[in-house]
Parts: structure tokens; C-alpha cells; sequence
């Protein structure tokens, strides 16, 4: 099986750490990893933003640069998603591409039937569910059972697990009062569980939760999921 | 676009957002609800199923709109009762107030109800010189407050007994007093005495039953039935998405919205009107008239893509479960529906470019979607309603032009990480200041890498 | 000739001619679990309503000699069980009215404006007694709806009201206050 890396443009550019964890991960694990080097960009931000029709151009690239793929695994909740269940509204009808892109802790649970990947991290972390991981690849059990199998890992759940972190790509900065005043809802649901790390799918979630505790110095770090699996 | 709107539903939002008591006072009642919800949820086998039934006797209403609207007019014409179709607000109002000049009323007592609130139906009265007083416990402290309500089923969510106390003084003569019970017995006291003297009822109505020609009211309070049983006329105004094909459909629609409002088996009455007091009745009205309100819905029925939005059962569910609404609360939206079905519904609304932050005003979590009983596709419709704006060119020039040169850098590898090398440059040299503004003026924001994955794989995967 | 209905009716068609997607198909499998025990189950969510139950005859004489003012709905049931009305509705402090049905799964009681003596009888006084019979008890508001059409087809009342415990309200900060408008108690006495 020929596994795609399908890496989003904000993870390339801005915490390709994540990128190499997942890679790292999944080479443990044997799998045929390759990267497509003409990937830039899902085209969420265009969609969202109301630009179907450039969102649309740049889901035909995708189909065509992973065509070949047997499974294109990503370490982003949203960009699946917007692949999954969005490019067929967007083409008119779902191909190979888009029904065979999962998400990196879908794919590990799901389809290699893998939970634990000989992972230690000997901390105490709380889970934060990315809205798309959640509402709409329907995944909440699965990270959950990978941290669990996690050496030396103390897992503990927030208050407001599933509400929104605030991000919304756009959102956070057309709204960023509201964004903000989610953020900080959140944060204090992560601040009561004790836990000195949160952990996502989604490195957008993070990275909007690490904007918040970074400015109010708090010790509280952010990590990927990836990242963790990837920690020995 | 800016457009006033915007600005003004920017600062309200800035002002509530920073607000810590508004936020706090919010979320410790969307808290009680969760848990009132959690448990109402139960008492249905299968909630899922559930809501697929209930989205099923909807999608059949209105995708079958005419037909059970002519059947529900023949039924409460024989009933006795008379029918106005309303293709406007403006229309709607001046039937009332045609009404009341007709039989002389000078009090008029009303039921909670949104569409009243959409027609702006008191004003008009108020001018007309006709007193028409929200006997609602919560639209009635709203109503002396001289504010709109806060939430489509708790309108004053946003006060406390110390607020409403306050209120009670101010306007009633009422004494001070930190009990509940007795600032309610206080407004009880107060409306009877309307009830008994009023010359018409006005009310919503829920739910219009095309078989049997009723319209159906949910209430805790009783003041519908007040309204329905002393004056000598009764007005219902309803929006013509009300529609449902037969009575039995309650046995699952009246359940589902009182598990959804409020976590309740059953709100304490669900009452049905199907005409005037007949010659074998003890009471009741002499005249009942039913006023079918358009007022914009069949544009939106007509969008095939967002005609389920006309599903809604007005429940509450989606403004409980969204985290702006949560933040920022019902006010700041500027619009009589308010929270994710609100931002569906506004845009439809012949001023749509006013509207058309709205849509924006979400991070499509779609807790909103998960929740509704029957089973709207709200965020993706505030995904389809922002493509809308685009294509109708609500967009400003800058905008636009941000996302033609992002797309044609996305086109091409090489010009993506020529773009992206300019950004990371720009960014570790903190030359993007301006652009990160809306960002980094309360949060950080990371500094990028020197080397970006495609970089690391391409050095090392050529190593290996 | 109704202009305004024509042009409704016209959108409205015009509107229906664009498809709308048909949502999740729902399964046959029962929307509500099934009720065992229609009687006890009508008395627990009645009681948890805060609805009281007169267990018997002197109990009845008890509470009806708590009030100085009685309003009844004239039938020949209520005036054999209470007797001839003192007051009328207005003035009264409880309302006595038979019932159409009693609803297990939810602990209500259906009254229409011929079971009940009219529109305001059932919801003006402060306090409401229900009379009614065991041979009234119905499992769920399916049963109910069935036997309201079965009942009332060829000639509907003007207005039914399905009562599920006395007047609330939760619009001050979530406390719950009885008696908002409707009336603060209701109490049921079976005659049978």
C-alpha cells in the first residue's frame, strides 16, 4: 500500500515538526510513505471564505496530484475534512482522492487496526476535539484510545472538551473579539483539568490556544497529536 | 463589505465578549439547560430517529407547501374562523390594525411570540394608539424595560432577580424583593387584571395542523390561554412554514420541542385553537382570525439548497449550543432571529448585503447542526450563504484581491514557496505587522521555522 | 378574488419547483419506549410535576373545604362528586372540571372546552380539580391524538388544551416558580 503524506500549507510553513512526526510515526509502523512535492494547498480558506470557485480549482489539483495514492494520510482534521466532505459537493462527485484521505489518527485506528505505536510521554495532557475531527470526520474515540496507549501518559479530560476553541481559520481575525473570547473559555477548561499539555488533531486549534497561553505566560505548552505518537 | 451593520454589530460584540458577568451569566444558564436537555433527551428510544421523523414530516410540509396550505385555510374557514395572507410585514400589521379598529379595541394582551416581534407588530399598535402589553413573564420585564427579547425561549436569560427586582420598582411601585417567586406573583397580579379587560388576544402560534385547520400553542405560563379564552378576539399571527400535515404529527413535534426548549416531557400546556366559541361553549372569542405572514419565506423557499431552514420549530437548541452566541449573546446579533438560525434565515431578507457579516460571525463548529431536533444543515448553510455573498459581490475590492493573488500563488508549487519564502522572511523579520494586528493584539503568534517540511523532505528523502 | 393569497399561493409553487434535498430516511423502529404500566406511570411523572392526587372520598372533602369560592364545569359528573358551583370563574379560587383523557407517558391531562366546561375554567383559577375516571387513562399522546380524532372528527371543539402539571415559569434566572399565570395547583381525583 503506497501511503501519501498530504501535508496542509500551514503545517508546511509554520509547524512542519507535525509533518515529520506523522511521517516518523508511520514509517515505525512500516508503512510505504511518499510525499507529492506539487501539494500547496487544500483550499479551505478560499471555501470557507465564500471563493468556490478558486476552492474548487484547487480540489481538481489535489485529485489529480494524489491520484495515484492509495491512501493520503494528513495530520489536519479540517484539511480531511474539506477533502472528504467537502470536494464532492465542490466537484460534483467523490473520486478515489477524496474518499481515500483520512486523518492521521483515523488512518492509525481505522485502517492499519493500530492504538498503541510504542509511544512514551510522561506527562499530564488534556485532549482538545477539533470541531471538523469531530462533527465532521465523526472521530472522538480514536485519538483518545492512541494517547491511552501512550507510555508513562496521564490522560485527562476538559470540561468543554468539544466546544470550539474559537479559531475558524478567517474567523479568528474578521472576529477576533469573539475568537479571543472563546480562546480564553477554553484555555480556563484546560487550566482546570491540571494538565501541563493539550493535545489536538489540529495544529490550527493549537495554534490558537498557544496564542492565548504564550501572551499570558502561562505553563501550559501545546502538542500535536502527531508529535506525542512520535515522542519515545 | 463594511456597511453599518457590520460596525455595529463589531462593537456590540467587542463590548459583550469583554463582558465577564454578561459571559458568566450566560453560560451558567446554557449549563442548567445542557443538563435539563441531557435528561429530556431520554425519555425518546432513539433520539436520532427521533429527530430523522421529525425532519421527515417537515421536509414533506414544505416541499408540499401550497397544497397543505390550502388545506388548512378550507378547514378553519369551516370552522368559522377567518384566514388574511400577508404578503408583508406592512401587511400583516395593517390587518391587525384593521381589526382593532373594526371591533373597537383599545387593550390588546399578547403571547410570546417571534413573528410579532419580526412584524414589529406593538409599535404599530402603540402608535395606532391601541395598549398592547407582552404577557410572557420574561417579554413582559422586556417590555417595561423597553429592550427587544434576548433569546428566542428565555428572553430575559440575560438579567437577574436583582435586575428584574430593580425594574419592578422603578416601573410597577412594586417593593424590592430578592424572591423569584414573588416578583413573578407580582407580574401575575398585575397581567390578570389585563387579561380580564383586554378586547383582544394576540398570539403566535407554533405549529398550524393543515387536517384539522388548528393552530397549536406551547406555553408554560398559560398566559396563550388567556389570551385565546377572554378577549372577544383572537388574532394568531404565523409564518406559513408553520404548517404540518396532521394532528398526530404532535404526538412526536410537541415532545421534541419541549426536549429541545427545555428539557421538559412536555411544556405545561399545549393548547389547540380551531375556531371562534361555538353556540354549545361556555366561552371564548367571538371572532378568531389566523394571518398567514410571508414576508420573505418564499425566497427562501424557493432556494432548494436552504429551504430545510424552514424546518425550524423555533426550539432554542442551536443558540444553546453555539459558542458565539454563548460570548457575545442575543442582542449584539441586531435581529429578531438571532444565533446560527438567525444567520441563515437574515440573509434571505430583501437587505441581504446588510446582513451578510452574519454568516461570517461563526467557526463553523456546527454544535448547531449536531443539535437541531430536526435536523437543519446550519454551518453548511452559513458556508452556502457566504458563497452567495461572494457571488453576489459583497465582498470588498481588497478582499478579493487578497484571494486572486493567494489563489494564483496556490496554482503552482513553485509559486507557493516563492510566496511562502517572501511570508517567512516577512514574518521572522516581524515586517507583517499590520496584517497580523487583528491577530497578535491579544494572542501570540509563532514565529516560522527556518525550513518548512517540503524543505526537510526534500534534504533529507534525497539523502536517502 | 384575494390577490395576496394568489400571489402566496403562486410563489410558493414557483418556489417548489427547485428539488430539496430529502433528509436521513428515520427507521420504523419506535420513536418512544413502550409504557408497561400506563397507571403508575401516569401517577410518578404527575407527582413529579408537582400535580397532586386526591387518594379518596374524604381526602376530597378535605381539600374542597379548603376553598370558599367554587366554579365547576356544571356536568353531571363534577356535580355529583362536588356538588353546585358558588362562584363563577372569575371570582373563583378553584375550578372544577371533568377531563377528555389522562396521558401516561407524560402525565397529562387533555381537556377541551366540552370536557371542561369552556376555555377559562381550566387555566384562570389559581388552583384547578380535575375529576376523572381510570376508563380515561391512555398510554402516550399517539393513543391520545388517535382517540381525540375518533371523538371529536365530526365536530371539533374550539380549543383543547393538553395540561401536563400547574403553571411555571423559569424566565428569572432559571428558578423555577409555580403558578405563573395558570393555575399555581393542580389536583386530580379519580371517581371511580
Amino acid at each position: 500500500m503506497r501511503v501519501a503524506l498530504f501535508i496542509p500549507c500551514f503545517i508546511d510553513q509554520l509547524f512542519p515538526n507535525v509533518g515529520i512526526a506523522m511521517a516518523t510515526v508511520l514509517r515505525r509502523l512500516q508503512v510505504d510513505v511518499y510525499y507529492p512535492p506539487d501539494q500547496t494547498c487544500c483550499g479551505q480558506p478560499a471555501f470557507n471564505t465564500g471563493y468556490w470557485d478558486e476552492a474548487r480549482a484547487l480540489a481538481r489539483r489535489y485529485v489529480e496530484i494524489f491520484a495515484d495514492a492509495d491512501a493520503v494520510v494528513s495530520p489536519s482534521g479540517s484539511c480531511t475534512a474539506m477533502v472528504r466532505n467537502f470536494y464532492p459537493e465542490l466537484l460534483g462527485k467523490p473520486t478515489q482522492a477524496t474518499t481515500h484521505t483520512y486523518e492521521f489518527s483515523e488512518f492509525l485506528v481505522k485502517h492499519l487496526g493500530v492504538t498503541d505505536v510504542g509511544a512514551r510521554f510522561p506527562q499530564r495532557v488534556t485532549y482538545h476535539d477539533s470541531c471538523h475531527a469531530l462533527r465532521e470526520l465523526r472521530l472522538q474515540d480514536e485519538p483518545r484510545q492512541l494517547l491511552r496507549h501512550v507510555q508513562g501518559l496521564e490522560l485527562v479530560e476538559m470540561d468543554q472538551a468539544e466546544t470550539c476553541c474559537g479559531f475558524g481559520g478567517t474567523f479568528s481575525v474578521k472576529f477576533p473579539m469573539i475568537s479571543y473570547a472563546m480562546d480564553e473559555v477554553k484555555v480556563s477548561s484546560i487550566q482546570n483539568t491540571g494538565a501541563r499539555y493539550v493535545v489536538s488533531t489540529d495544529s490550527s486549534c493549537l495554534m490558537q490556544i498557544d496564542g492565548y497561553l504564550r501572551r499570558l505566560n502561562l505553563p501550559i505548552k501545546t502538542i500535536s497529536l502527531a508529535e506525542v505518537l512520535a515522542s519515545t | 463589505m463594511t456597511t453599518p451593520t457590520l460596525l455595529q454589530f463589531e462593537r456590540d460584540a467587542t463590548v459583550k465578549a469583554a463582558d465577564l458577568r454578561h459571559r458568566a451569566v450566560i453560560q451558567k444558564n446554557i449549563g442548567t439547560y445542557n443538563i435539563a436537555v441531557a435528561n429530556g433527551r431520554t425519555r425518546f428510544a432513539d433520539w436520532q430517529n427521533a429527530r430523522s421523523h421529525a425532519a421527515a414530516i417537515k421536509w414533506e410540509t414544505i416541499n408540499h407547501l401550497d397544497r397543505y396550505l390550502e388545506q388548512f385555510e378550507q378547514n378553519v374557514l369551516t370552522n368559522g374562523g377567518h384566514v388574511f395572507w400577508a404578503e408583508t410585514a406592512a401587511d400583516a400589521r395593517e390587518h391587525v390594525l384593521q381589526l382593532a379598529r373594526r371591533h373597537g379595541v383599545q387593550k390588546v394582551v399578547k403571547s410570546k411570540s417571534m413573528t410579532t416581534e419580526e412584524i414589529h407588530l406593538n409599535e404599530a399598535l402603540e402608535a395606532a394608539g391601541i395598549h398592547s402589553i407582552e404577557t410572557d413573564l420574561g417579554e413582559y420585564i422586556c417590555q417595561i424595560r423597553g429592550e427587544r427579547p434576548y433569546h428566542i425561549v428565555t428572553p430575559v436569560m440575560h438579567l437577574t432577580k436583582a435586575d428584574i427586582a430593580q425594574t419592578f420598582q422603578e416601573k410597577l411601585g412594586a417593593p424590592l424583593t430578592d424572591s423569584a417567586e414573588e416578583l413573578a406573583m407580582i407580574a401575575r397580579a398585575k397581567l390578570r387584571h389585563e387579561f380580564m379587560t383586554a378586547d383582544m388576544g394576540i398570539t403566535g402560534g407554533n405549529f398550524a395542523i393543515a387536517d384539522t385547520g388548528m393552530i397549536a400553542l406551547t406555553e408554560n405560563e398559560g398566559n396563550a390561554r388567556l389570551s385565546f379564552s377572554l378577549p372577544r378576539v383572537h388574532v394568531a399571527i404565523i409564518g406559513i412554514e408553520k404548517l404540518i400535515p396532521r394532528l398526530e404529527d404532535l404526538a412526536l413535534l410537541w415532545p421534541l420541542l419541549a426536549a429541545s426548549g427545555t428539557g421538559q416531557a412536555l411544556t405545561a400546556y399545549n393548547s389547540l385553537i380551531g375556531g371562534p366559541r361555538q353556540e354549545r361553549e361556555a366561552d371564548g372569542p367571538q371572532e378568531f382570525h389566523v394571518i398567514l405572514l410571508d414576508n420573505g419565506r418564499t425566497r427562501l423557499l424557493a432556494d432548494g439548497e436552504q429551504r430545510d431552514a424552514l424546518h425550524c420549530i423555533r426550539c432554542g437548541a442551536c443558540l444553546n449550543a453555539c459558542p458565539v452566541y454563548s460570548n457575545i449573546g442575543g442582542h449584539a446579533y441586531g435581529t429578531t432571529y438571532q444565533g446560527p438560525i438567525g444567520s441563515v434565515i437574515t440573509p434571505h431578507l430583501p437587505d441581504a448585503q446588510e446582513w451578510s457579516h452574519l454568516p461570517y460571525a461563526s467557526s463553523l463548529c456546527g454544535a448547531c447542526t449536531e443539535v437541531c431536533p430536526v435536523r437543519i444543515d446550519l454551518h453548511h448553510h452559513l458556508l452556502h450563504n457566504r458563497r452567495n455573498a461572494i457571488q453576489r459581490r459583497f465582498d470588498g475590492p481588497i478582499q478579493r484581491f487578497l484571494f486572486r493573488a493567494w489563489f494564483w500563488a496556490m496554482q503552482s508549487p513553485v509559486r507557493y514557496a516563492v510566496a511562502a519564502k517572501l511570508g517567512n522572511i516577512a514574518l521572522r523579520r516581524g515586517l507583517a505587522h499590520l496584517l497580523l494586528k487583528p491577530w497578535t493584539a491579544k494572542r501570540e503568534f509563532p514565529t516560522p521555522p527556518k525550513q518548512s517540511f517540503r524543505d526537510y523532505w526534500r534534504q533529507h528523502e534525497r539523502r536517502a | 378574488m384575494n390577490v395576496a393569497r394568489d400571489n402566496i399561493l403562486r410563489r410558493v409553487h414557483a418556489a417548489l419547483s427547485a428539488e430539496a434535498l430529502r433528509p436521513v430516511a428515520p427507521t420504523s423502529a419506535p420513536v418512544f419506549p413502550p409504557i408497561t404500566d400506563p397507571e403508575a406511570r401516569f401517577r410518578a411523572e404527575f407527582v413529579a410535576l408537582r400535580g397532586e392526587i386526591i387518594e379518596n372520598a374524604a381526602t376530597l372533602r378535605a381539600f374542597v373545604n379548603g376553598f370558599a369560592k367554587i366554579a365547576t364545569d356544571g356536568s353531571e359528573l363534577t356535580n355529583k362528586i362536588i356538588g353546585e358551583p358558588n362562584a363563577g370563574v372569575r371570582e373563583c379560587d378553584l375550578g372544577v372540571t371533568g377531563c377528555d383523557y389522562l396521558v401516561a407517558q407524560t402525565g397529562s391531562i387533555i381537556v377541551s372546552t366540552l370536557s371542561a366546561g369552556g376555555r377559562a375554567l381550566s387555566v384562570l383559577p389559581p388552583t384547578h380539580l380535575v375529576i376523572a375516571q381510570h376508563e380515561q387513562m391512555v398510554g402516550d399522546l399517539a393513543s391520545a391524538t388517535a382517540l381525540l380524532r375518533k371523538r371529536y372528527d365530526k365536530h371539533w371543539p374550539s380549543a383543547l388544551s393538553v395540561i401536563t402539571g400547574p403553571s411555571r415559569t423559569a424566565d428569572i434566572e432559571k428558578i423555577l416558580v409555580m403558578g405563573a399565570h395558570g393555575p399555581k395547583r393542580l389536583a386530580l381525583y379519580f371517581a371511580d
